[in-house]
């Protein structure tokens, strides 16, 4: 694979919006990115600024306020570029999903790539689902644990 | 100046911004290690500018992208200012026409962010410029010339007629590589302030090459830092790259401080401690 | 062509040329006046050059005119007092008219044996105002167009106007070549009267006030040049600056004097009230005052006694007084908003270092001054120029209604910032300049040096702040709000700002030669050579300056930056805002609340850290002090 390629492997860039989640979710993220966990050895930064960043990790569901926001984060952010639904609110609307205000999971606002279901999302998932994220940039078929087991 | 030379200070000059790259990840592996965590790779800092160059463009205004190359490139003038052991004063000046490249093309993009970002930027400028240019005269009054050529050619190490100067510096490499606590104007990775600051409306290429342009400045201002010790280019070495590892552990104590602070503190301390050492040396009958 | 020739007329063609501006008020014929005199005075000034210096004296009739003139002059003056009643000004005409009277008439002593004197420093001035002067009588043509337009004045006062312009000129020229301190006087205040006029221009109660405080502080320095003629005759029996300066020892206190005429000509604190209010004036008033003309005369007359005031304490006392106007003016600068305003401030503060540098009055610091003063004089002219431009398309003073600029007017945008840009940055020669000031500062002995060299440093650093910043305000470009280019300009703008920026980066690339053939020359008669040029290189013994490494360095950045843009183009994103812009308008984002508001960001002026008010106070009373102690050094 060419250098830019591998590159974008190794540097994944990380914008971080919580759309109406319980806070739950985005501290686990905050977890993952602690010395405990530390996932900015795989070269992932907490970037902030969609304009530089590669990844968008979406906690909470969409509503109608946030969707605009939310279409808004991810026009600006350039290609290449991947949504990661994390949290059960996240992927499918979760408990809130027939709430009046509440359209469901991020997907019916934004294009998904990576669901990471969980309420709240263990760290060690995130990283897993950062790998799946990491494959699919890659090109590389997801790996199906029960297949394999 | 022979042809093997000119092409040693053009290579030089041009190679700034990958020694800045390595540094960069010197940086953030040692950061890593100092807050029990493993860290990026080394090279980790040069994955992140080839990632950002294959990013698809995406501008802020028709100008940015000029001056953002404006910013690298004349860091690399500057550089080679160096290299070529030309006028201290001159390289400052070089300095400052990057800065202005960075600072012009945040401003011109209409976002609170970058523009306020912008606006720090200068007050950081103004804040280490005094130091600065106090530390070139004190090098010209102790060695009879303003240029690098100068500082060789007087034979002793400065650090030794100049330790106070060094202190200075000290601040001065703490702001001009945005770290706490006085990186108010856009902090550097993993830190935000003002989201990115004066980075904020940069991406892509444009991100690449004032990340490069970056390196390049802090590798040539290592390469000042370490005519300290002009003798011996190792301890020089070991001067500007101990001065680097001080930035690193104050950045990991200190906490975000307010501008109004740095200027207060790096004038009232900083350049204060410049004319302190001149008084010394003038006392002593030194100069 | 000999140069006795040159010299009346360059004298005496702006007289003949403002007559005919005065008197026919037409908008072509004034254009074919202005631009004949134009370009007669540029080649008789490059003449001048080719010929060299000249001692004479022309015929006595022309003393008996100045005579004549000059007390007609001095009663105008009252008469302006009086209707305005200011007692300062009736005051200090009375002051002047009277001690002059008794000298012309009972004492006898304006009589000189050689008037006229003209060496390398007067034709290195008869270029700066000739050439800078006539390229913004020029851009006047179109500026004062647009002005009446917008004031929508009936009848046209461009007549009176430009007389005063072109005048200006005559007096300039006159005062450089004026060996007689009688005559330099007489055109001294021919400069003060066109200050006056040129001010109070448009008429307002504000302008008129203005030039009111114009004309008082100008009349300062008449005092001064009078109390100067009588300390000379009673020394020496003559009034000629050639043999005062052969006794410097006992003219110190004259001396003293004209260099407070000088402070108060180049506004130097406190005189500065007076430069600052000149900004209601249209704007080629300020640019040919501000650059070219009025403030020069100062510096020119702190030149000419520099080598008579070697090693003073009365030198010691300018560069004291330059240094503080330096860095103190750079300071308030950062609080203004309006443009013509940080222009102001910009030149004082400019002065202020060339006044700091005769002060040090060195070989090397002298020739650091005449250059500054030279490149100051062509950048200055051109900024102005180009913000006025600015001002008459906007309709706005005011820097942070300067969105949007580089859309609409790109061209004059352009200019301005490489205007600016070569104030204070490489490789222009303002830049040279400075440096060779901080080098000139750093090797004088320490006890003087170093006050000098913090007020230097501290002064930089603003400088840089406030420059950045408006270069900032400048290069704005808000999405969703492009402005259309508007940018029509008529031929006069296009042909002075055109041509003054390519002379500013002619004589930038080629500083070596500028300094070579016109800065040298101009200070080699009294100081040694310290500075030589091999090439295009600049030396000075202790370090270079390597102008073509350092251009071309500059052109590929900007080449290769521009070549790297347009090959990866990229599409326009809207600013970051946290996702809060409104989708489809770059303009507005919204709230909490629903609302839709309007993107606006504003500038940093350290409102709470530099109270503009009390720094003038300061200001006001150091200036005095300053004042006070170049008269008392010598009483003393």
């Amino acid at each position: 694979m060419s250098l830019i390629q591998k590159a974008r492997l190794k540097s994944l860039w990380v914008m971080h919006y919580d759309c109406g989640s319980c806070n739950g979710c985005d501290i686990e993220i905050l977890a993952a990115l602690t010395p405990k966990f530390d996932v900015e050895r795989f070269g992932i930064v907490n970037i902030g600024d969609p304009k530089q960043a590669d990844v968008l990790l979406v906690t909470g569901p969409a509503n109608h306020r946030n969707k605009e926001v939310l279409t808004n984060l991810f026009d600006q952010m350039p290609a290449p570029k991947l949504v990661m639904a994390i949290g059960t609110c996240a992927c499918s609307g979760g408990i809130f999903h027939n709430c009046a205000n509440v359209l469901g999971g991020i997907d019916k606002v934004i294009p998904v790539d990576v669901y990471i279901p969980g309420c709240a999302v263990r760290p060690e998932a995130i990283i897993d689902g950062v790998v799946l994220a990491l494959n699919k940039l890659a090109g590389v078929a997801p790996v199906d644990d029960e297949e394999e087991a | 100046m022979n042809p093997v030379s000119t092409l040693i200070a053009v290579t030089l000059a041009l190679v700034t911004p990958i020694i800045g790259g390595l540094l960069a990840g010197v940086d953030r592996k040692l950061t890593a290690r100092m807050q029990e965590r493993m860290g990026p790779p080394l090279v980790q800092p040069f994955y992140d500018v080839l990632k950002l160059w294959g990013k698809e463009p995406m501008i802020a205004n028709r100008m940015q992208p000029v001056l953002a190359f404006g910013y690298l490139g004349f860091a690399l003038v500057a550089a080679g200012l160096v290299t070529f052991q030309q006028d201290l004063l001159l390289i400052l000046f070089v300095m400052g026409m990057a800065d202005l490249c960075l600072t012009t093309a945040a401003v011109s993009v209409k976002s609170p962010y970058s523009y306020l970002g912008g606006r720090r930027e200068f007050l950081a400028m103004l804040s280490y410029e005094p130091v600065i240019l106090m530390v070139d005269i004190a090098i010209f009054l102790v060695t009879g010339s303003f240029t690098v050529a100068g500082i060789y050619a007087y034979g002793k190490p400065l650090a030794m007629v100049l330790p106070l100067a060094l202190i200075a510096l000290q601040f001065v490499l703490v702001i001009e590589m945005k770290k706490s606590p006085y990186d108010i104007s856009g902090s550097s990775h993993a830190h935000q302030e003002l989201v990115r600051g004066v980075f904020t409306e940069f991406s892509g290429y444009t991100m690449a090459l004032v990340e490069l342009g970056h390196w390049a400045k802090m590798a040539t201002t290592l390469m000042i830092f370490s005519l300290f010790w002009a003798p011996n280019p190792v301890i020089g070495a070991a001067i500007s790259l101990g001065m680097f590892f001080i930035t690193l552990v104050v950045d990991n104590i200190y906490p975000r401080l307010t501008w109004q602070n740095m200027l207060k503190t790096t004038w009232s301390v900083g350049f204060v401690l410049v004319l302190i050492n001149v008084a010394a040396l003038v006392l002593g009958g030194i100069i | 062509m000999n140069p006795e020739t040159l010299v009346a007329v360059n004298v005496g063609l702006p007289v003949v040329s403002a007559l005919a501006a005065l008197l026919l008020n037409d908008k072509r014929i004034r254009t074919a006046i202005v631009s004949l005199s134009a370009l007669v005075l540029i080649s008789s000034s490059v003449l001048l050059y080719q010929a060299g210096g000249i001692v004479f004296s022309p015929g006595h009739v022309y003393e008996q005119a100045v005579v004549v003139l000059d007390f007609t002059l001095l009663l105008y003056f009252l008469y302006a007092g009086a209707k305005a009643k200011s007692l300062p000004v009736i005051g200090l005409g009375l002051a002047q008219i009277i001690p002059a009277a008794y000298f012309e008439f009972v004492v006898k002593g304006t009589h000189v044996q050689n008037i006229i004197l003209v060496d390398n420093l007067s034709i290195l001035l008869t270029l700066i105002i000739n050439v800078v002067g006539s390229i913004v009588i020029i851009y006047a043509l179109s500026y004062m167009e647009e002005h009446e337009h917008h004031l929508k004045m009936k009848k046209s006062t461009q007549n009176k106007f430009f007389f005063f312009m072109i005048l200006l000129l005559a007096a300039m020229n006159g005062m450089v070549y004026s060996n007689s301190l009688y005559w330099l006087y007489f055109f001294w205040e021919v400069t003060t009267l066109c200050c006056y006029e040129l001010i109070r221009h448009d008429g307002t109660d504000e302008a008129k006030k203005n030039s009111v405080l114009a004309l008082w502080m100008g009349l300062v320095g008449g005092v001064g040049f009078v109390g100067a003629m009588f300390l000379g005759y009673n020394q020496v029996h003559s009034i000629a600056l050639t043999d005062l300066m052969a006794v410097p020892e006992a003219m110190g206190l004259a001396f003293a004097l004209m260099a407070l005429a000088a402070f108060t000509k180049a506004a130097q604190f406190p005189w500065q009230g007076w430069l600052l209010g000149a900004m209601v004036a249209p704007t080629p008033v300020s640019a040919l005052l501000h650059s070219s003309t009025m403030v020069n005369a100062g510096i020119y007359m702190l030149l000419r006694i520099a080598p008579a005031i070697q090693g003073t304490n009365l030198s010691y006392i300018i560069a004291l007084g330059g240094a503080l106007t330096f860095a103190m003016t750079a300071f308030l600068a950062i609080r203004q908003t309006v443009s013509k305003k940080i222009l102001a401030y910009s030149t004082i503060g400019n002065l202020g270092l060339i006044v700091l540098c005769i002060g040090i009055n060195t070989a090397l610091s002298n020739t650091a001054a005449v250059a500054l003063l030279t490149f100051h004089s062509v950048a200055k002219g051109l900024l102005f120029m180009s913000a006025g431009v600015v001002e008459n398309k906007i309709g706005s003073r005011n820097v942070e209604d300067w969105e949007g600029l580089m859309d609409m007017l790109p061209l004059t945008t352009t200019v301005l910032i490489a205007g600016m840009v070569s104030m204070f940055l490489p490789p222009f020669g303002m830049l040279l300049s400075k440096w060779v000031a901080v080098d000139a500062v750093a090797s004088s002995p320490l006890y003087i040096g170093l006050p000098l060299v913090l007020l230097v440093i501290l002064g930089s650093a603003a400088t840089t702040f406030y420059y950045a910043k408006w270069i900032g305000y400048m290069t704005v470009m808000p999405l969703g709000l492009e402005k259309k280019k508007d940018e029509e300009l008529e031929g006069p703008y296009k042909l002075s700002m055109i041509g003054l920026l390519a002379l500013n980066v002619v004589i930038s690339v080629g500083v070596a030669f500028v300094i070579n053939k016109l800065v040298i020359p101009a200070i080699s008669s009294a100081y040694p050579i310290v500075v030589s040029t091999t090439g295009l290189t600049v030396d000075l013994g202790f370090t270079s300056f390597p102008v073509l490494a350092l251009w071309g360095g500059i052109v590929a950045v900007f080449l290769i930056g521009s070549r790297l843009a347009g090959s990866k183009g990229g599409k326009v994103a809207a600013p970051y805002l946290g996702g809060s812009n409104v989708p489809g308008d770059y303009t507005k984002y919204r709230s909490t609340a629903g609302g839709e508001f309007d993107l606006s960001v504003s500038g940093i002026f350290l409102n709470a850290s530099l109270d503009e008010a009390s720094l003038e106070k300061i200001a006001l009373y150091i200036g005095v002090l300053i004042s006070v102690a170049l008269i008392l050094v010598e009483v003393i």
